[in-house]
């Protein structure tokens, strides 16, 4: 019996010999991710008020934003929740929306009543967009609903006003808004807004979908697809639709998540919307004020083989460190998430393929997404929150997964290797990444249907550097929102990004620009193209801090 | 029409049911050459076709052989000489001295017949399904034996509505046969017609269980998104007779529609090691090797389920794809130019063309392809919109 121990204590050395030697290279140290959500106290769940009836918008429930409403340093959290079907009414506190403040000791206080901004009167809410739209230093929020959208501006005092009705900013009756995205399209200091919207639907034109007694989800090709719509801020608070001036309104679509990026570098920002079931739209942006729908001249109005997926959060980065921004959507299950190299400015070249993304993707329905680098090792990883659509098979739960970035050319998937937390099965929608503590680490937030929400810190314990960049715009936008930095470590090592608060679905990030340096210590400059035109470089920015760039 | 390439189906042949009457016309087709007074009694041809019929075949064969090298231009002989091959399970060789035989004797019906027969046992309907329709043009006699021959080689390639126009006149007369109901119910769920395919199963029902029942069923489930019911269905068809042909496809396309890309995969593995060139496992686990950047594989795969369907677009696009995906930007526009050009209603292919177009810097060729393609697409949303899961 012991021959036997002693051979097999060999046999697993020797394994383990053999898979670091097949590897190349020993595993490296990764962060892992803990819930902290129950050490706090607040009351809010994800409740898309599913009975049993199959309502269209259940799906969809449970927006993120991570913005620091009170400018105390540490970044809070609002959340987006569902209302009661078919009165389309939050009838019930469970369906209100939520603001939790950090208090910076790990755990949160929910201060949504105080801060106005439970939402009673708004229906049925998804996505949402921080935003700094007026310039006084307070991010504001705008909700996405079924029925009237909301426009909430940062009194300064912790409190929030509804101001939508003088805004402007309305849409035509009954169109149902997922997400939006705040972004100066034409430079003027001013942010604008586009809000990606889905269909017609209130629940008297709610289709029912069954087969043999059992009902389903209804595929989206029973709902008309709509226009997204752009708002162009005036100032003083006001806002003008120039959805048809723009040329937004002459593409209809089934719109989900919406990314902002400056994909052929003019120094304008551009703009793409994933639509759910079909081709998905790329608005480059013209810097006259309009824009040319350009999804198929750029290779991403369809994948790699001519077919519109149920195309859902949206991202864009540049996850190969080359200088331009990628884009990454996810859509569901048995679908092929989409990764699309950016050429150069000029086109987007398909890489689901040759990055290992469509063998990683197959067996998950994806929602949020987006380009982070978790482990700060300076290349971005990529985020998915999963679950099916429906509740009808043994694997509908899903956990998160995370496709870890190997030298900007493939991923590997390492989901299993973050810890319990993360691992979490569940039907999860909406996530944020955000550094709640500080730390330079990047934590997740995700909401799960009727669960309460996981607020995922990050163990930041692989001992790499970082930094993270607050920016603050003079002539252009406070907010800094489009400006494109270029960190260039001491060794050499070029990174890009770019300031948005809009990623994945429904959902707003951190504003901060994030960077990991790997084991790096040192920077040599920073350099930030603001949208204003102005390029400000700041040389030898010590790493591991959080640095506030004001704009020259 | 806009091709759906990845809902095709059929059933490979030859059909259980089949095999019977292919035998038959095997052994019948020698013995009424036998029959026919040789012109010199040639007492080596006699041996053979003695040989023959007594069922050595081998032995058969060697004798055709050693009088043909005798007497090459002997129709008889050449003919029988294909028949004892194939009895023998040597279908190319038998396809071989078919054509042999042809080439002398090229309206010969009987020939033709079997020819067809041949072809039709290697899994190739399209040859096959062109021999039995010249078959029966220049012998009305052989209408009825090829019949269901012809249906069979329909369904497999897809063309379900030419199956049905040859079956339908015969509904009220084979209503009993279930070889008949099998493969009228194949072609008319294939064709969409999921009332009446419900019929035909039914009437297969009525004598009992069947894996051929159990396989059109979950066919027809497939096709209405009852995935539970479908997988119920096929499960049952494989455990009634795991050997049944298109079952492990079918099982493999439902698996992909539930989105068990594993498990789908293992199903069309399991369907290729019962027939090499069935199109649907082949197809897909072309698209399933593209996906995970096995070009090479993929490729195999491809260019086997065009052996199935010589010509089909749906294959012809993926192999497209796989000339973009390696980098051959120039092929790829080439061959989409061919298949939009055959097919014009092709929406993937004109969304696909547009996009190397644009790559290719051809705007205006790019513009005018992504209309047609958005043109498209539109009336397929517009046809499509019936209540349906994702």
């Amino acid at each position: 019996m012991r021959r036997w121990l002693v051979f097999g204590a060999w046999w697993l050395v020797l394994s383990g010999w053999w898979l670091v030697s097949s590897a190349g290279e020993p595993e490296p140290t990764r962060p892992h991710f803990t819930d902290i959500a129950s050490k706090s106290n607040f009351a809010y769940r994800t409740d898309n008020n599913f009975t049993g009836r199959k309502y269209f918008p259940q799906t969809m429930c449970g927006g993120v934003a991570a913005f620091d409403f009170d400018n105390d340093g540490r970044m809070d959290l609002f959340f987006t929740n569902g209302a009661k079907l078919p009165e389309l009414e939050k009838t019930d506190p469970r369906f209100y929306n939520c603001l939790l403040r950090n208090r910076g000791d790990g755990t949160f206080e929910d201060v949504t009543a105080r801060a106005g901004l439970l939402g009673k009167d708004l229906g049925f809410s998804f996505g949402v967009a921080a935003g700094d739209y007026d310039n006084d230093g307070f991010e504001d929020l705008f909700v996405c609903n079924a029925g009237p959208n909301v426009l909430y501006h940062n009194n300064g005092d912790g409190t929030f006003t509804d101001v939508t009705a003088r805004s402007g900013i309305v849409k035509p009756k009954d169109v149902l808004s997922v997400a939006a995205a705040w972004f100066d399209y034409d430079n003027d200091g001013k942010l604008d807004l586009i809000v990606s919207n889905y269909t017609v639907w209130t629940p008297r034109t709610d289709k029912i979908c069954a087969a043999n007694g059992r009902e389903y989800y209804c595929h989206p090709s029973v709902y008309t697809p709509v226009a997204h719509r752009l708002y162009h801020n005036l100032g003083n608070g006001r806002f003008e639709d120039v959805t048809e001036s723009s040329g937004f309104g002459k593409e209809l679509g089934k719109g989900m998540g919406v990314a902002i990026a400056d994909f052929n570098g003019d120094g304008y920002m551009d703009v793409f919307v994933a639509n759910d079931t079909m081709r998905n739209f790329l608005f480059i942006n013209q810097k006259n004020g309009t824009f040319k729908e350009s999804a198929f001249e750029w290779g991403v109005a369809y994948d790699e083989s001519g077919k519109a997926g149920s195309s859902m959060g949206a991202d864009a980065k540049d996850y190969n460190n080359d200088g331009w921004p990628d884009l990454f959507y996810n859509n569901l299950k048995g679908e092929i998430w989409g990764l699309y190299r950016n050429m150069g400015g000029k086109f987007f070249d398909y890489a689901s393929g040759v990055s290992r993304v469509s063998r990683l993707s197959a067996r998950s329905s994806g929602w949020s997404n987006g380009f982070v680098d978790y482990n700060n090792d300076g290349w971005k990883d990529l985020y998915s929150s999963n679950g099916d659509i429906d509740n009808m098979g043994d694997t509908s739960r899903q956990h998160d997964t995370m496709f870890e970035n190997v030298d900007g050319k493939e991923f590997r998937d390492v989901s299993g290797l973050l810890g319990a937390d993360f691992s979490h099965a569940g039907f999860q929608r909406g996530s944020a990444f955000v550094d709640l503590n500080n730390d330079g680490f990047e934590d997740l937030v995700v909401t799960s249907l009727d669960e309460k929400p996981r607020i995922l810190l990050n163990s930041a314990d692989n001992g790499n550097h970082w930094l993270l960049v607050n920016t603050i715009g003079r002539r252009s936008n406070r907010d800094g929102v489009g400006a494109a930095l270029k960190l260039t470590t001491a060794s050499g090592r070029t990174l890009y990004n770019h300031v948005t608060t809009s990623d994945g679905f429904m959902s707003s990030s951190d504003k901060r620009v994030h960077f990991g340096l790997g084991p790096e210590k040192a920077i040599a400059s920073l350099e930030i193209h603001w949208p204003s035109g102005i390029v400000q470089t700041l040389k030898k920015p010590r790493a591991d801090q959080i640095l506030t760039v004001k704009e020259p | 029409m806009t091709i759906m390439w990845h809902l095709e189906g059929g059933q490979s042949c030859p059909q259980p049911p089949f095999r019977r009457l292919f035998l038959a016309l095997a052994l019948i087709l020698p013995a009424v050459w036998a029959q026919q007074p040789a012109a010199d009694p040639d007492a080596l041809l006699k041996h053979a076709v003695a040989l023959h019929q007594s069922g050595d075949l081998e032995g058969a064969i060697r004798a055709y052989r050693e009088y043909l090298a005798a007497q090459p231009d002997s129709l008889q002989a050449r003919s029988n000489l294909g028949a004892a091959l194939a009895r023998a399970g040597r279908y190319d060789e038998a396809i071989a001295e078919y054509d042999r035989a042809l080439s002398k004797s090229p309206d010969n019906p009987a020939l033709l017949l079997n020819l067809g027969l041949a072809y039709y046992k290697t899994g190739r309907p399209a040859e096959a399904a062109a021999r039995f329709e010249r078959a029966a043009s220049l012998a009305p006699q052989f209408r009825d034996q090829v019949t269901l021959l012809l249906a069979s080689c329909y369904n497999s390639l897809g063309k379900y509505q030419q199956a049905i126009a040859l079956l339908a006149p015969l509904e009220k007369e084979k209503s009993a046969d279930p070889a008949f109901n099998y493969l009228y119910g194949t072609a008319l769920i294939g064709d969409g017609q999921s009332a009446s395919g419900a019929a035909a199963i039914d009437r297969i029902l009525s004598q009992g269980d069947s894996a051929e029942a159990r396989l059109l069923r979950g066919t027809l489930k497939l096709r209405a998104h009852d995935h539970d019911g479908a997988l119920a269905d096929l499960e049952k068809a494989i455990a009634l007779n795991a050997r049944l042909p298109g079952a492990h496809a079918r099982l493999g396309e439902l698996l992909l529609a539930m989105r068990e890309i594993d498990r789908a995969r293992t199903a069309f593995e399991q369907e290729l090691a019962l027939d090499p060139d069935e199109f649907v496992s082949n197809l897909n686990l072309g698209v399933l090797g593209k996906q995970d950047q096995d070009y090479v594989e993929s490729r195999r795969y491809f260019e086997r389920a065009l052996k199935a369907r010589p010509n089909d677009p749906g294959v012809r696009y993926q192999l497209a794809i796989l000339d973009l995906a390696t980098g051959n930007a120039d092929q790829a526009r080439k061959a989409l130019e061919a298949l939009i050009a055959e097919t014009p209603d092709f929406a993937e292919a004109h969304a696909t063309l547009a996009a190397v177009y644009y790559r290719l810097a051809r705007s205006a060729d790019g513009d005018r392809e992504r209309a047609i393609a958005q043109k498209l697409m539109d009336q397929r949303d517009a046809a499509g919109t019936g209540a349906r899961a994702r």
